[in-house]
């Protein structure tokens, strides 16, 4: 089947909106409750991490020669281990696609529509995700370039704080007053997760998109807009106030008004919903990806509809905003450890594969 | 086919969207916009909360609408006076919070989290206490100044751009008073009988509660010391005793300020307060000749000694109190080593220290009048 190939371009944008999530809202939070004094340095070692995690990905794409993934497995993994694998990884990526958006729709429920069922605007989210994703992996990167347009500018919203920026409050002390660094590096990590589906896309990739290029520019970019965050947060809120407040996103965005009208960061706040909706679709997309190597007959619409199903019914399921950071957590670890173990197995695969045809 | 997969996809959202807005609906002429909101202790420990809602019911005659009551808490004040209105009260667009005195002094920890907890309310709200009782300043109709809540809004902007008051949000305040390293700061504003309401100075905090204050006339001194800031006036009586008046109105005022930590003598900190201010006299009642050279920096002089005055009187008063709403121990937490500013008790070191203030007046010019 001939297909169109991802571009370089629009695979990095794609990778930066998968890993721009809800986090961004609370990451300067983190950094202050685990690091302490100029926790926003944190972020740097855990990205510098991350691109070595790309790397060891990239080894992968280069020694299987762009096959997917899953056709390295079935090389040398007999299916029926393989099918409960699958079936468990996709139910991961499904939960962790459908409670991003959840935990979305309850922050924006704080500010707007609080009594009514957040299932209504989780429902809307759903079906916008699984019209996106019946469009295939092409179209949903080039929507994803639209809405990185309409989010990156916010970025620019920093330099709106430079009059509050006081140098003094950084204070020249590194990770003092901060507590369980171990746990504040697994919390941070969690916010640079989705970058390791770049894994899936190798088959969707040719030698002009250099995929992984553009998977470690992308990521670039997100480590980059997280340091210039994390910074003004605390130059401007200061690390012990930060450590008091859930979302300081929102609050820096507070001090944007204009004359007749208040409360304008609500506005900007709807802004965050496209760079969820991509998050929520390309996990679905991953898990499909997943399903139909164990049901390969099946329609792929006929996978993403059962599988935004099944994740719709499943969000039914944690209705408090602290039981789903809670899932997330777990899900985001599991999802950690795939990123490490897999690319690791595979590279074994595929030298003892390698030695085989040698033989 | 393919169109009516489209049409029925339209039409199911058309059929859901109605369904979505039936719960939380808000229509705009059924609200009251909340804008000014004021809380004062009674001595019965309850509160007594006022709010100022403007009218914008074309039928009614009054500019404004004002409930009262008193409560436990805030919330539950606000459904007290839900029940006397026919609008629904919200609170999204709050932009001034009015603390009486007897509640500053009482503490305000508990009614600031009630602010910053509720999503509702933005942190750019303005806070500042009124000197006697805020319910009263705020039900109070100014016959020159209709609708009492914009009143008080408008003033309070204007005069924080001149620094005769700082300018203090909601945000602003929290931030102080979670930092270790400095002390929050509140404007003071005050009801002249039922004609006018005043700036009157700046309230200074102890953590939350209100301690001591700057009068009106040294709060610009205040302001000098506290940080960086463009535009500004002060009227200057450098008259001595027994002699003829000399007064100096500088204004335009820029003025910069850096503070400098160093190890004094008894182990107590060192800490030099230094002022940089610029600006322009425009009316000067006295006998130099500010066209003179060495008279004017003679005239530069005099006033630098007077702000040095006014602000060792300030760092006085709050080495007193334990203060320190200057930040002076931002200075001294990243000087020490963070280990030993933990160790410190800094509410207890400041009457200790060693503050010395060098203030530098630099007239920039003086009119087109020689």
């Amino acid at each position: 089947m001939l297909r169109e190939k991802l571009s370089q371009f629009h695979t990095m944008i794609l990778i930066y909106m998968i890993q721009t999530g809800v986090y961004v809202f609370s990451i300067a939070q983190n950094e202050a409750q685990f690091f302490g004094t100029n926790g926003w340095l944190s972020v740097i070692p855990i990205s510098i991490l991350v691109c070595l995690n790309i790397y060891l990905i990239s080894i992968v794409y280069r020694l299987g020669e762009g096959r997917s993934i899953f056709d390295i497995l079935e090389q040398s993994i007999p299916k029926f281990i393989l099918v409960p694998f699958y079936l468990a990884i996709s139910l991961v990526w499904s939960l962790i696609g459908c409670l991003v958006a959840k935990q979305y729709v309850l922050i924006f429920q704080m500010f707007a529509f609080p009594t009514t069922n957040p299932m209504v605007f989780k429902f809307f989210i759903d079906v916008l995700a699984f019209l996106l994703l019946t469009k295939g992996l092409y179209n949903i990167s080039k929507a994803s370039t639209v809405f990185f347009w309409s989010t990156i500018w916010l970025n620019l919203l920093m330099l709106y704080y430079v009059g509050e920026f006081k140098l003094e409050r950084l204070t020249p002390y590194v990770f003092q007053d901060g507590g369980n660094m171990v746990e504040g590096f697994f919390q941070i990590y969690l916010a640079y997760l989705g970058y390791e589906l770049c894994m899936l896309l190798f088959p969707y990739a040719d030698k002009k998109t250099k995929l992984m290029k553009a998977a470690l520019y992308g990521h670039l970019i997100r480590t980059a807009s997280y340091v210039i965050m994390s910074f003004v947060s605390f130059g401007v809120i200061g690390h012990e106030l930060l450590k008091q407040m859930l979302f300081p996103l929102l609050d820096l965005l507070a001090y944007i008004k204009l004359p007749f009208i208040e409360r304008i960061e609500n506005l900007f706040y709807g802004f965050f919903l496209f760079t969820t909706v991509i998050t929520l679709v390309m996990y679905f997309w991953a898990a499909g990806e997943s399903t139909r190597r164990v049901f390969p007959r099946i329609k792929i619409n006929v996978h993403y509809f059962c599988i935004t199903l099944v994740a719709f019914m499943l969000s039914f399921i944690p209705k408090v905003l602290d039981t789903i950071r809670d899932w997330i957590m777990i899900l985001g670890y599991i999802q950690m450890g795939f990123a490490y173990v897999m690319p690791l197995l595979l590279i074994i695969l595929l030298l003892m594969q390698r030695r085989k045809k040698a033989v | 086919m393919k169109l009516k997969k489209k049409l029925c996809v339209m039409l199911l959202l058309l059929i859901m969207l109605p369904l979505n807005a039936c719960g939380d609906q808000r229509v705009l002429e059924d609200l009251g916009l909340i804008q000014t909101v004021s809380y004062d202790l009674l001595p019965s420990g309850q509160l007594d909360i006022s709010v100022s809602i403007p009218q914008a019911d074309p039928e009614t005659t009054s500019q404004r609408e004002v409930l009262s009551a008193s409560a436990n808490s805030s919330k539950e004040a606000k459904m007290m006076m839900s029940r006397k209105t026919g609008m629904l009260l919200v609170s999204g667009q709050i932009r001034n919070v009015l603390f009486g005195e007897s509640l500053a002094r009482s503490g305000l920890k508990g009614h600031l989290d009630a602010l910053i907890r509720d999503p509702s309310i933005s942190s750019q709200i303005k806070i500042s206490v009124v000197d006697g009782n805020a319910g009263e300043l705020l039900r109070d109709n100014y016959a020159q100044h209709p609708r009492t809540g914009r009143y008080i809004d408008m003033l309070l902007e204007k005069e924080s751009q001149g620094q005769t008051i700082p300018k203090v949000t909601l945000f602003n305040f929290q931030r102080d008073y979670f930092d270790e390293g400095v002390d929050p700061i509140a404007p003071l504003i005050r009801r002249q009988d039922s004609s006018y309401v005043t700036t009157n100075g700046i309230a200074l905090f102890r953590d939350d509660k209100h301690v001591a204050r700057i009068e009106p006339k040294d709060s610009l001194v205040f302001a000098f010391l506290k940080g960086k800031f463009r535009e500004g006036e002060i009227s200057i009586d450098l008259t001595a005793p027994g002699e003829s008046k000399e007064i100096v109105m500088f204004s335009s005022i820029t003025s910069s300020r850096k503070i400098k930590v160093s190890q004094g003598t008894d182990g107590a900190k060192k800490i030099k307060i230094e002022v940089n201010i610029t600006g322009s006299v425009l009316e000067y009642l006295g006998d130099l000749r500010l066209s003179d050279e060495r008279e004017r920096k003679l005239l530069e002089h005099r006033v630098s000694q007077y702000i040095h005055k006014r602000a060792d009187a300030i760092i006085g008063l709050m080495k007193e109190n334990k203060l320190d709403n200057l930040g002076i121990g931002r200075y001294v937490r990243n000087r020490v080593g963070f280990k030993q500013w933990q160790k410190m008790k800094w509410r207890e070191e400041i009457p200790k220290l060693q503050v010395e203030s060098s203030i530098h007046v630099k007239i920039k010019d003086y009119g087109k009048f020689r």
